[in-house]
């Protein structure tokens, strides 16, 4: 195997980059997702969603596109009262980058989540 | 905070080429590596304050950044697996797609190759093979023992072997 790895980047990248890198300090420092969501919701979130794919696998449901938001639809009803009502008033947490980030957080292995399978319409 | 911004600007200018080569291996495309950097001295310069000097600012800045960049790929991964994709595809697909890749085709294979790896075992990889870190400067990085790294890499470099073969076969 050759160490040569035949990947470039733009020209004067690195100078353009120093630049931008030092300009961070100086940047407002937005809050991420989870830090925004409460502990308790994120913490009842996750147990919802432990159980909502247990749910899945063991159930081995095969399922649609429509069928997966469906599910996360679900997970949010899982919750307390108190946190669907935090979840559904969050503006944080409806994008598919916020369930990312809950999922990541709950530390679900990605494994699990692969085991949702997935039948096209024939 | 003028003094935590010399250090980090210090740090911007000791690390960041260094830490863009072993992220854009890890990833694969430039545009990915890229936006990972920003993201990963945005979390150095937000972790800088509580930076104690217990461990080697050396180490303590490449553990951020190999944290961050194995976070982003699970990321990914879990980002794939919503969208009921695979995550080896999508990421061989933009390393065929970067136009910062001039490569020969056997460089390109490997790499398709690198991004079929589980996540550790390129990890480990990469800062061996081509960020040629010694195994106990990876160990203070990783936290893994230097006999366990040792037996990632040899598997690694075993079935990186095994996936070009095949590919060569299939040509």
């Amino acid at each position: 195997m050759t160490k040569k790895t035949g990947i470039s980047v733009p020209e004067g990248y690195f100078s353009k980059l120093e630049t931008r890198l030092q300009s961070i300090p100086n940047q407002e420092v937005k809050p991420t997702v989870i830090q925004k969501v409460s502990p308790w919701l994120a913490y009842a979130a996750s147990l919802a969603i432990l159980a909502a794919l247990g749910n899945f696998i063991f159930g081995r449901a095969a399922a649609t596109e429509e069928d997966a938001w469906d599910y996360y639809s679900y997970l949010s009803q899982s919750l307390d009262p108190d946190g669907q009502i935090e979840l559904m008033e969050s503006p944080t947490l409806t994008e598919e980058d916020d369930i990312v980030s809950f999922l990541i957080a709950s530390n679900i292995p990605v494994e699990h989540l692969e085991e949702f399978d997935y039948e096209e319409d024939y | 905070m003028e003094n935590l911004e010399q250090v980090f600007n210090q740090i911007v200018k000791d690390y960041s080429e260094r830490l863009y080569w072993h992220v854009r291996r890890m990833v694969g495309s430039h545009e990915d590596a890229d936006d990972l950097l920003q993201d990963i001295f945005l979390k150095i310069w937000t972790a800088l304050p509580s930076f104690r000097g217990e461990a080697q600012l050396y180490t303590w800045v490449w553990r951020i950044a190999t944290n961050e960049t194995l976070n982003w790929l699970r990321r990914e991964r879990v980002r794939a697996a919503l969208r009921f994709q695979s995550i080896d595809a999508e990421l061989e697909r933009r390393i065929l797609a970067d136009p910062y890749f001039n490569g020969t085709d056997a460089q390109r294979e490997l790499f398709k190759a690198l991004s079929r790896l589980p996540e550790k075992q390129r990890q480990v990889f990469v800062m061996r093979w081509w960020d040629e870190l010694p195994y106990e400067e990876i160990s203070a990085i990783t936290g893994t023992s230097v006999g366990a790294l040792k037996a990632s890499y040899h598997i690694a470099q075993e079935k990186l072997k095994l996936n070009l073969s095949q590919a060569e076969v299939s040509k």
